[in-house]
């Protein structure tokens, strides 16, 4: 039973956290739109944007930390 | 018996188990990633070398939709993958068929409808990077609905585990990737620049 309600748990927290992540990358794609129609010359600022979306992106959905995970943890 | 025959070899063969054999894959898909890199990374430096501080003057609304349509479908992956990973079915499944839905919208939003504009792939430089990067990157969504797809029917049929559900993984990652192209694309194609008519 506490086995159950721990693993219930963890899958509300990823499902949260998936959804944090979402929203972030929401509101960087809207800054990123603003940041284009309004500024002169957005370049630096729209690939610092994207690069925090790709990690974003890579760390928090594609799971890269896997990669040197430990088997144990499969 | 010589002494160099009694040294059991360090190395037995063996079936590699699960999780072994995951891990593999997955190095196996990040280093397929690598070389993919080489091939958007070439449309990305030839956008920016031929049209500069330019760009065609695209439809900014088609851009922000598939865009944000892009994205919520990587949502929606996302939490497919947690799902099987929770032994979550339902949501797993009615998640899958989200993605996959929202990919094809994806397709029709820039093949369908950004294809059918003003900008033709005759159009010079403008028309053929424009053509060639959507065309190339709408190939890779259309491969991923397809990936998705099947491993969707294998699970319908009782396949995949809490436990062992490495193409639901590799699935995932391969889908949010071709995310992450479009996050580089789409300020490339649609922000950055100048935009120049064509006609």
């Amino acid at each position: 039973m506490e086995e159950t309600n721990q693993l219930e748990q963890k899958k509300k927290a990823e499902y949260r956290q998936n959804l944090f992540i979402f929203l972030a990358l929401v509101l960087l794609t809207l800054i990123e739109f603003f940041v284009a129609i309004n500024l002169d010359d957005p370049r630096v600022l729209l690939v610092i944007i994207a690069l925090v979306k790709a990690g974003l992106i890579v760390q928090f959905f594609m799971h890269i930390y896997r990669l040197w995970r430990p088997e144990e943890h499969e | 018996m010589s002494a160099a025959t009694d040294i059991a070899p360090v190395h037995e063969a063996h079936e590699p188990t699960y999780a072994e054999a995951t891990k593999r894959n997955r190095l196996g898909l990040w280093i397929f990633f690598i070389s993919e890199i080489f091939l958007f990374g070439a449309l990305l430096a030839s956008r920016f070398y031929l049209w500069g501080n330019t760009r065609p003057d695209l439809d900014q609304n088609i851009g922000l939709i598939t865009t944000g349509i892009l994205l919520i479908s990587s949502f929606f992956m996302a939490w497919a993958e947690s799902a099987i990973k929770y032994n979550d079915r339902k949501a797993f499944l009615r998640n899958m068929l989200i993605t996959a839905a929202l990919g094809t919208l994806f397709i029709i939003g820039v093949v369908g409808v950004e294809w059918g504009g003003e900008l033709k792939p005759t159009d010079g430089t403008y028309g053929a990077v424009f053509y060639i990067m959507t065309g190339m990157h709408a190939l890779h969504v259309i491969s991923g609905v397809i990936l998705i797809l099947i491993n969707w029917n294998i699970a319908r049929k009782g396949g995949y585990s809490s436990k062992e559900h490495w193409g639901i993984e590799g699935a995932a990652i391969y889908w949010h990737y071709i995310d992450v192209v479009w996050v580089f694309f789409y300020p490339a194609l649609y922000l950055i620049g100048t935009p120049v008519s064509i006609h």
